[in-house]
């Protein structure tokens, strides 16, 4: 796992990016989407196996 | 889990592949039970010991000796009673006429010290085929399995130590008065830890064994082999499997989702990290460490320095994760067993690291479980639970990396002409998967018309029995001769039901005790690929690295993301998804 190059080195060369629109939007979408989905799953399985729980 | 982005590509083969051709030939040798020959059944298996001499024996009766008085002889099978009165049965060769109840019987088995020897030799063989195909240098592969195997099995055998293996049922069995109730599986914590201590302090013999540290290569080739155990328990209970295996869709498809739109948010909000940096980091962390990060990497088009530089990280935190999430679920959630499970498979973030500490998890929740209320769980459920998480979040990462690489290339990075090829998934595809599905698949579909028919009939092959006995206290209690008549033909009814229903599950019984012994030599060399993945971990995992300058930065994102954040909501979609379902019991 060593590598030739620094860590150091490369933490010093990154730049500032700010953030993107876009990128906030995938972030809120995948949340979104993640959250939501939870609800629906939860119900899905227990309509599916509704011994489980 | 690694991809063969990463595999070592010197040899003809990536490491996915082999681990999936490893897996079969194995599962392929196992299935030679059914035919009646245990191929592999001279195979050792350690148990938990007080007296060493018996701490090992062969997984297959075959293999083993016998001693004992003859009770009964039909036709080649006889019936032994040994000197603390057990009965077993065994197959003899040649004439039995000369054979009489009450005259001693004795079979010489396979020494442990040689099933021990030929397994050694036998995984040493099956590994080094699969060194040339990888293209190591197989001199040095030799010497480094031949170390890690002996020295990783000595910390299997003190794990089967009885006062550290043995449950509070076991005490009186071995005559001690206290033991650690941590089941023989600690044996798997002692062998990561002496991979530690070698690999931090000790780099010259670390060095010898540099070549066959290959912990993904033999936790892949584990995992293949395990499909078929636990086909067969799939099979027994196929309503629980299926039940589990939707669960586990539902859990990894959270994770995925708000896992990694977390942590990508906090590396880039609060410690200021690049989209380069940011996106492998997100993936390492929240979703299966060294692959994500990579197939991230290259989704997004990062440096392959970035990828592996996280990757590095994520082997320190496994390594961590695996001594202390598996010790927390046996004292907090041994009540809550498929809980721990997939909570396994959704905080470590590796493929070797979460199905060994779903496998440590399996043993030490059973021990607790029977310590404190006597509940005798089934053996693999846990562990099944933890591989269908990780396994779903494995095949994903295909999939995960092909939208990334979309929105990248569409909305991110946009490079005129650009675009993203859908052969992509196939090529991000953990091939070592088909190998699992395929032994797990294969088993489900020999043993499940047995297993159906089992189920009903031993159920009622219970109720008669509690019939029979009931009659028997009848028959002794009254002297009233209608009463007696009456029960009597009901007693012989009783009798005959169970005759039928024993003759109607004879081949059954047979094909499935077959696919039994199948399951148990392989999980002999499942065990051991899932021990040398617990060494090599141990061995590979630098903790030097964490005192190099500028990883200060990148450790604060994990720490914070795997210790404040992912492993908490993996508790919780866990217990919101199998809270309340428990692994069949044992009576």
């Amino acid at each position: 796992m060593d590598q030739p190059t620094k860590l150091s080195e490369e933490m010093k060369k990154m730049e500032y990016e700010p953030l993107l629109p876009v990128e906030l939007s995938l972030i809120r979408w995948s949340i979104g989407i993640g959250v939501g989905s939870l609800f629906f799953l939860y119900w899905l399985s227990q309509y599916l196996f509704p011994g489980g729980h | 889990m690694e991809q063969e982005t990463t595999s070592k590509k010197q040899g003809w083969i990536s490491e996915d592949w082999l681990a999936l051709i490893l897996g079969l030939v194995i599962f392929g040798l196992c299935l030679g039970s059914f035919k009646g020959s245990d191929l592999l059944g001279w195979g050792a298996k350690a148990g938990v010991w007080i007296d060493p001499t018996k701490a090992i024996t062969t997984v297959s009766a075959q293999y083993q000796g016998v001693k004992g008085e003859i009770t009964k002889i039909e036709g080649q099978k006889l019936t032994l009673k040994n000197k603390e009165g057990k009965e077993s049965s065994v197959t003899v060769e040649g004439d039995t006429s000369k054979m009489q109840v009450g005259q001693q019987y004795e079979k010489k088995g396979m020494s442990p010290g040689m099933s021990l020897f030929l397994t050694y030799l036998f995984a040493l063989v099956v590994m080094s085929l699969g060194a040339i195909a990888l293209g190591a240098n197989l001199p040095r592969f030799v010497i480094g399995f031949t170390l890690a195997f002996w020295l990783s099995y000595l910390c299997w055998l003190m794990g089967n130590f009885a006062y550290i293996a043995a449950t509070k049922d076991q005490l009186a069995k071995f005559q001690i008065p206290w033991a650690m109730s941590m089941s023989g599986e600690f044996g798997f914590i002692f062998a990561l830890i002496l991979g530690l201590i070698i690999g931090n302090f000790f780099p010259g013999l670390a060095g010898l064994m540099k070549e066959a540290a290959r912990p993904e290569l033999y936790i892949k080739t584990g995992i293949v082999i395990m499909g078929a155990g636990l086909g067969i328990k799939a099979a027994e209970s196929f309503g629980l499997a299926s039940n589990i295996m939707f669960r586990g869709f539902c859990a990894i498809v959270e994770a995925y989702l708000i896992y990694w739109a977390v942590v990508y948010y906090i590396a880039r909000k609060y410690f200021k990290f690049s989209r380069e940096w940011s996106a492998p980091l997100a993936s390492g962390i929240s979703i299966c460490g060294v692959s994500a990060a990579i197939a991230t990497g290259g989704a997004i088009r990062a440096r392959p320095i970035i990828p592996i530089m996280v990757s590095s990280l994520v082997v320190i935190f496994v390594a961590v994760e695996m001594i202390i999430l598996p010790l927390i679920a046996k004292f907090f959630l041994w009540q809550e067993p498929l809980v721990a499970g997939a909570w396994m498979g959704l905080a470590v973030k590796s493929d070797g690291g979460a199905i060994a500490s779903g496998a440590i998890t399996d043993a030490l929740i059973r021990a607790q479980a029977m310590d404190i209320e006597h509940i005798n769980y089934a053996e693999g459920w846990i562990t099944m639970t933890a591989t269908t998480v990780k396994m779903f979040i494995d095949i994903f990462i295909g999939i995960w990396a092909f939208l990334l690489a979309y929105i990248w290339c569409a909305k991110i990075d946009v490079k005129p002409g650009q675009q993203v090829d859908a052969a992509e998934i196939w090529h991000r595809f953990p091939k070592f998967v088909i190998g699992y599905v395929l032994t797990f698949i294969i088993l489900v579909v020999i043993c499940w018309p047995s297993a159906k028919l089992m189920g009903p009939a031993e159920k009622e092959l219970a109720e008669l029995k509690a019939t029979i006995t009931s009659l028997d206290k009848k028959m002794g209690a009254s002297k009233d001769a209608a009463v007696l008549a009456g029960v009597k033909t009901e007693l012989e009814a009783a009798k005959n039901r169970v005759k039928t229903i024993n003759n109607d599950i004879k081949e059954p019984k047979k094909l499935l005790g077959a696919a039994k012994s199948a399951s148990s030599q392989g999980d002999v060399f499942r065990g051991l690929f899932f021990l040398l993945c617990f060494f090599t971990i141990g061995l590979v995992s630098n903790f030097k690295k964490l005192m190099e300058e500028g990883i200060g930065k990148l450790a604060a994102v994990y720490c914070i993301s795997l210790f404040g954040f992912i492993i908490w909501v993996g508790l919780f979609i866990s217990w919101l998804f199998f809270h309340g379902v428990k692994p069949p019991t044992i009576s």
